[in-house]
């Protein structure tokens, strides 16, 4: 074995006499620390004369030769065994005597360095592999997010509307919401960026993957009386609140031809004559076959998500009102049950006044 | 216990004290045994103490004794007296070890190692369900589940190696049951046959030949009785009794016999004295109890071992904690994090892993007769540098077996094998004719009836041991012995007594026409002479002059330097004229002559060294090991053992062999000069602890003679100074406490005493020294294995680890989920590492060095750091792969990915976007997540194969030692891959264990990976063979 071939030092080592460690009181001091002796041993080789160029190599020796010296003192182990090990702690980082840094070390470094470059550089070749394979406008799968989740606005946090119609404080913050979510919508900028395509048909743009596409006008007036233009407070001051619905964008998802995907809200949970009327607007309450297909962001730039505005304008008020909105349509799924955001959206109304 | 021992030996050390205690004969062999005895009781009873230094009863008269204890020699102890006695000092049986309550065990296993780590993390679990559920009554149960799993784990992994534990031991119970004993006993004056449980101070009891004696007894009468105390003293020669008080120690008188040891012939009326846990056999089994059990080297290692990766995993947790806190993480999420890091970093299987290993060693040793009780003692063999090995039983056979013959002045080697097959000297000398009539009719020895179909060697005999010897010796070459001493009657018979020194018997002849008696006789070789006038050389009678006489004593000297019990044979025809047929001898009035005898010849005796020892000495030697004998028995003839099976080489000399070659006194010797050393008890008695470990240190090959179990123990203890893993084998019940302070203790299983079975940690069932040489060569491959072992499992938990920091620190979705951590942990990696324990070695291990105690670690530096720092990570980064492949082609590339957990995280986010604008509801998302948990286990799970594969070997490459001799290697991927399988996709649907179906090409993208692993490993092994001490071999060989 291996460990057979390791002998003692020779008593004529030139360098002998730069060892502190020969002072006996300090070889009692060195106390290793037990993981550390395995990488300390060595089969000692013959001693060549000490030479210019072989300086460096001698250093490093010397320094095996020094940890032998510290295992074997590791045979008397003394009372405050934690000091010594903090002593050997510092001696291990700063040398004093050689006025090294962690001078063990460095050849590890260096060993190292060159180890995790190479994994470095294999990880990048791997990554730039799957880069190769994967393309930037469409991606590989989309099974996981389809069918589509459903989001309203306006949205803070929480799908509780509670708000005092009396309290402009309590609702105020919805109608920033809005107004802010439908800078986007404002008639002027669809004009200017998309284009009015035909309602009622598949927007279908054929070309490259990496074509830019155009999007088709999806203006803020369509939201009629929930657009904010007419009433900035969005019904909310009147205790008749706007609340507006998304489907989720997913490249490439096409509801049946002919069947637009329509919405439809009702009271979730008790009477179901909680809520005696909805306006939708648009008044087909349905998300038009136009603003399908998707292409990505990267190529469909101004591509705006097509909204149904829900205007609940005859609500009970000064109560919870459990509301659940789904989309309705073929190829629509929304009754999954561990997600209630797939096809659907469930959110309480509250209406004090 | 190290508070215990040192005042258990007090006395032996300072060697002073002793001196003025009641011991002032020759009983040295008994002094620490006794003085021990005298110093427990000082402590713990003190009344007893008393008692015990006044133990007087054999210098009593019958009278008075009968006072003493209350009874009556004729009509015994009262029925009702008796229950009252055994009401007040209990049954009279050694209270058995004290055993560890099963409860307590099991609880051991629930807190040992890991278990404590997670606990920590269940119950962080709990703590932080609890701080989330206060302050909102919805929240996730998840953390409790986990909490529950991480028990559950604990529990299971705890049950586990109860059971494995539970299994080896019951191995033993089957041991322990002994036959209950009866004795016979006179109570109410009337002899009653008793259990010997019950028999209490002051009963009469009769002992016959072949019994056990049940208690302590003085000798009230007895008629020939001889008793062996090798159980108690490891002398083999059977001692007289009588009810003479022949010695002011009561170990020596002869009027005492002690509880446990056997009565060979004759009987004996004796009185009760001393009972159960008070006997003498009672002291030394509670000095064994006495004396802790060392922890084994196995279990050193893997605490060494639990410690590393437990430091590493609190040190990075309470780290990365920190950070946590400090990125403004909250601090729920971050008890989380620290709980995710502990689990990654703890291997919860690999405990288990190694218990399970460790059966199947001891499972694999069981069937080549080593019984290992402990399991962890499985290795511990393995790393042993010390053999103390008792001499009788162990490396003799422990029958006494003729050896040597003398006769026409000759010396003749007798075949003393096993089964005597061999008998190669010339039988066809006169003088064998009629020598072998000597052996044969001057013999009280008999085999037992009923065993017509046992070999001669293996018949029970009752007689003693050198009547036995005999009796078998004559058997195989003559045949039916008891037909040829039918047709020679036995007329007369005087048996052996020590005063007389020789046994004679009278016979006719079985020659018809011969109607003289045949006298012969046998005995002590010059006691015998001394009677002889002439001398039987080629069958013809010639005048014994001093020629004659010299080669006699020659041949005697030899025989006895051997270390062998000789014995001289001589015999009379008595004239038919002055003895006609009707002649009635007398032998208490010697009406015939007892001299001018004609002496045939001489015989030797010796208890010879099983045949298979030598070699396994050899062996030893080979493999480091250093053999010590330590005996009981006389110097010389435990010195002639030592040579003949090679603890003595044949050609290293001791001190006193060199001063007889040089012909100098002893002291002018260099005793370093000598490389073989036989001490003997006396001397060691002198000695400090400081010249023990002189003489252990010192001379290479050792022999202990005449020892007692004290100081047996003192030798255990030198060894253990000199950093050394003892083993020590014994049988007796004298050898218990050095085999608890073992190491390793090693009973015999056959011979072996119930004392000494239960202090041991193995048993050998074969009773042949040789089974442990496979001990140790089982031993040394499981430690090998266990490196592997453990490497292995170590590596993965980088690849665990690295995503929990990445999660924190950069903020991916979590690519590894605690509970799929579990599962590698505990499901796939399970079968494969247990696989590894059935590598075979690399190279010879049986020639190289015994490993050095707490030097040459199970996990050391290089092992923690390539298994850590290289397979791991590189593990890591493969399994990262498969990770971001999933990610990125469902939607999320790589860059999307940094600092979206906050985003990824949150319930109420319905819409998030991916890299292709893409929105996502939050379950949705957790989905994906449980995709990317899926790809990254699967990610780990086919590097671990390449992995498994590497750690076949540390040093060749794997197609050295071949990629398909270990099946079991191949059944273990097979496992991984099959379980893996089924977790995607037959569980792949059960929400709670966060697996999915996953598409099948992903099974591949690591697939690179685990070829770089594999080639990096060869490339490492590669650079370790060609340049051996090189500083890539010092960091990279584990």
């Amino acid at each position: 074995m291996r460990r057979q071939l390791r002998s003692r030092r020779a008593p004529s080592f030139p360098y002998s006499y730069r060892y502190r460690l020969d002072d006996p009181d300090e070889v009692n001091q060195n106390y290793l620390a037990d993981e550390e002796e395995e990488a300390e041993e060595e089969a000692r080789v013959t001693v060549v004369p000490k030479s210019e160029e072989e300086e460096e190599e001698e250093e490093k020796e010397e320094e095996e030769e020094e940890e032998k010296e510290e295992e074997e003192g590791q045979g008397q182990p003394t009372g405050n065994a934690w000091w010594q090990k903090l002593q050997i702690m510092n001696e291990y980082l700063w040398d004093p005597e050689r006025r090294m840094f962690l001078a063990r070390t460095g050849l590890i470094l260096l060993v190292y360095f060159f180890f995790y470059a190479s994994l470095a550089a294999v990880i990048t070749l791997c990554m730039y592999t799957l880069f190769l394979t994967i393309s930037p406008y469409i991606p590989t799968f989309t099974e996981r997010v389809k069918p589509p989740g459903v989001m309203i606005r306006p949205f803070a946090h929480s799908l509780n509307f509670n708000f005092n119609v009396s309290e402009p404080d309590t609702w105020q913050h919805y109608v920033i919401s809005l107004n802010g979510f439908l800078q986007g919508y404002n008639d002027s900028l669809q004009e200017e960026m998309n284009v009015d395509c035909p309602p009622g048909q598949y927007f279908i743009q054929d070309g490259n993957e990496d074509e830019d596409k155009k999007a088709c006008q999806f203006k803020r007036s369509f939201l009629k009386n929930c657009s904010g233009l007419e009433d900035p407070t969005f019904g909310y001051s009147t205790g008749q609140p706007c609340i507006l619905l998304k489907m989720n964008r997913v490249v490439g998802f096409r509801p049946e031809l002919g069947d637009p995907v329509k919405v439809s809200c009702k009271v979730q949970r008790g009477d179901e004559n909680d809520i005696r009327s909805i306006s939708y607007y648009p008044e087909s309450a349905s998300f038009d076959l136009r603003y399908y297909p998707y292409y990505g962001k990267l190529t469909h730039v101004n591509y705006t998500s097509p909204l149904v505005a829900m205007h609940f304008t005859d609500v009970v008020k000064n109560q919870a009102v459990p509301v659940q909105c789904q989309l309705k349509g073929k190829g629509i799924i929304n009754d999954v049950i561990n997600d209630r955001f797939v096809g659907r959206v469930i959110f309480t109304l509250n209406i004090e006044t | 216990m190290s508070q215990q021992t040192p005042e258990i030996y007090s006395v032996e050390l300072s060697g002073t004290k002793d001196i003025v205690k009641t011991d002032k004969g020759d009983g040295k062999k008994y002094r620490g045994l006794k003085n021990n005895c005298l110093e427990r009781k000082k402590k713990n009873h003190k009344e007893e103490f008393q008692k015990e230094l006044h133990l007087d009863d054999h210098k009593l008269s019958n009278r008075e004794l009968e006072k003493k204890y209350g009874t009556d020699i004729i009509t015994g102890l009262s029925s009702t007296r008796a229950a009252e006695l055994l009401a007040r000092d209990g049954p009279n049986s050694l209270t058995p070890p004290k055993q560890t309550p099963e409860i307590v065990k099991f609880l051991k296993q629930m807190v040992g190692g890991f278990s404590v780590l997670l606990w920590v993390g269940a119950f962080l679990c709990w703590i932080a369900f609890g701080i989330e559920y206060s302050s909102n009554k919805s929240a996730s149960l998840n953390n409790v589940y986990l909490g529950s799993v991480l028990v559950l784990v604990v529990i299971f992994t705890g049950i586990f190696a109860y059971y494995q534990e539970a299994k080896s031991t019951n191995i033993m119970s089957s041991f322990k049951k002994m036959i209950p004993q009866q004795a016979l006993v006179i109570r109410d004056s009337e002899k009653k046959s008793i259990p010997s449980e019950q028999l209490v101070v002051g009963d009469i009891v009769e002992v016959k030949g072949g019994d056990q004696i049940p208690a302590d007894i003085r000798v009230l009468s007895s008629q020939g009785c001889r008793v062996d105390n090798s159980s108690l003293t490891g002398e083999s020669e059977p001692q007289p009794r009588s009810s003479e008080f022949t010695h002011e120690n009561p170990l020596e008188t002869k009027n005492i016999c002690f509880y446990s040891t056997t009565c060979l012939e004759g009987t004996i009326t004796g009185m009760v004295i001393n009972t159960g846990d008070r006997t003498i056999i009672g002291h030394i089994a509670s000095l064994a109890s006495g004396v802790g059990n060392e922890k084994t080297p196995i279990a050193i290692e893997i605490e060494h071992f639990v410690h590393i990766v437990a430091g590493v995993a609190v040190s990075i947790g309470i780290l990365f904690f920190i950070i946590a806190v400090s990125m403004n993480y909250r601090v729920l999420d971050s008890i989380i994090f620290l709980i995710g890091i502990i689990v990654a970093n703890v291997p919860e299987g690999l405990l288990a892993t190694v218990t399970v290993t460790l059966s199947l060693t001891a499972k694999r040793m069981a069937k080549k007769n080593c019984l290992v009780k402990n399991l962890e003692a499985v290795e511990t063999l393995g790393s042993t540098s010390i053999i103390c090995s008792d001499k009788t039983g162990t490396l003799t056979q422990n029958r006494m077996t003729v050896a040597h013959l003398w006769f026409d002045n000759q010396i003749f080697v007798a075949d003393t094998s096993e089964n005597h097959s061999n008998q190669v000297f010339d039988q066809s000398s006169r003088t064998w004719a009629s020598l072998s009539k000597i052996i044969t009719l001057c013999n009280r020895a008999e085999f037992k009836p009923g065993q017509e179909n046992v070999p001669i060697m293996k018949k029970a005999v009752i007689g003693d041991a050198s009547e036995t010897a005999l009796l078998k010796f004559s058997e195989v070459i003559l045949g039916d012995v008891m037909e040829i001493r039918k047709r020679n009657r036995k007329v007369a018979e005087i048996p052996f007594n020590s005063t007389n020194k020789f046994q004679l018997s009278i016979h006719e002849t079985d020659d018809p026409h011969d109607k003289r008696f045949l006298m012969v006789m046998k005995g002590a070789p010059e006691r015998i002479l001394e009677k002889c006038s002439t001398i039987m050389i080629n069958g013809e009678e010639h005048p014994l002059d001093e020629s004659t006489a010299k080669a006699f004593h020659t041949a005697y000297m030899e025989l006895g330097g051997l270390g062998e019990r000789v014995l001289g044979f001589c015999h009379l025809y008595l004239p038919a004229h002055e003895f006609p047929e009707t002649y009635k001898f007398d032998t208490d009035a010697m009406n015939f002559p007892t001299s001018n005898l004609c002496f045939v010849g001489l015989l030797s005796m010796i208890d010879p060294p099983r045949s298979t020892v030598p070699d396994a000495v050899t062996k030893c030697r080979s493999a480091g090991i250093k053999v010590i004998m330590v005996t009981g028995d006389h110097p010389i003839t435990a010195k002639a053992i030592a040579k003949s099976v090679g603890i003595i080489s044949a050609n290293s000399e001791t001190v006193e062999d060199i001063a007889r070659r040089l012909s100098i006194a002893v002291e002018q010797v260099n005793k370093w000069d000598a490389k073989a050393a036989v001490v003997t008890g006396m001397e060691l008695k002198d000695m400090s602890s400081e010249q023990v470990d002189e003489i252990l240190a010192n001379y290479q090959e050792i022999v202990f003679a005449r020892t007692s179990p004290q100081q047996k123990l003192i030798i255990v203890e030198g060894c253990q100074r000199q950093d050394a893993v003892v083993a020590v084998t014994g049988d007796g019940v004298n050898d218990s406490p050095a085999l608890k302070k073992a190491d390793i203790g090693v009973a015999m299983g056959i011979a072996g005493s119930d004392a000494a079975k239960n202090a041991a940690d193995m048993v050998l069932l074969d009773d042949n020294f040789a089974s442990i040489v496979t001990g140790v060569e089982e031993g040394r491959l499981i430690f090998d294995n266990l490196k592997k072992t453990i490497a292995y499992t170590l590596t993965k938990n980088i690849a665990e680890l690295c995503p929990f920091l990445i999660y924190i620190i950069v903020g991916l979705p979590l690519p590894i989920g605690t509970i799929t951590i579990l599962f590698i942990d505990l499901g796939t990696d399970i079968i494969p590492s247990i696989a590894l324990a059935y590598e075979k070695a690399e190279s010879d291990i049986m020639n190289r060095k015994p490993r050095r105690k707490k030097k040459d670690r199970l996990v050391n530096q290089p092992l923690a750091v390539y298994s850590y720092l290289h397979i791991g990570l590189m593990q890591a980064l493969g399994a990262f792969l498969v990770y971001f492949t999933v990610y990125a082609q469902e939607g999320f590339l790589p860059r999307s990915l940094i600092n979206l957990r906050v985003e990824w995280e949150k319930d109420y986010v319905n819409d998030l976007e991916d890299s292709y604008g893409q929105e996502w509801t939050r379950y949705q998302r957790a989905y994906l997540e449980w995709t990317g948990y899926t790809a990254f286990f699967v990610g780990i799970l086919v590097q671990q194969i390449a992995d498994l594969i590497i750690r076949k070997t540390r040093r060749n490459s794997v197609f050295q030692q071949g990629l398909f001799r270990n099946k079991v290697i191949w059944v273990g991927i097979a496992s991984q891959i099959v379980i893996g399988l089924v977790l995607s996709y037959g569980l792949g649907s059960v929400t709670a264990l966060s697996f999915t179906m996953l598409r099948a090409q992903y099974w591949f993208v690591a697939v690179p990976h685990a070829i770089l692993i594999w080639v990096y490993d060869e490339v490492r092994k590669l650079f370790i063979r060609l340049y051996p001490g090189s500083w890539w071999d010092k960091n990279m060989y584990y």
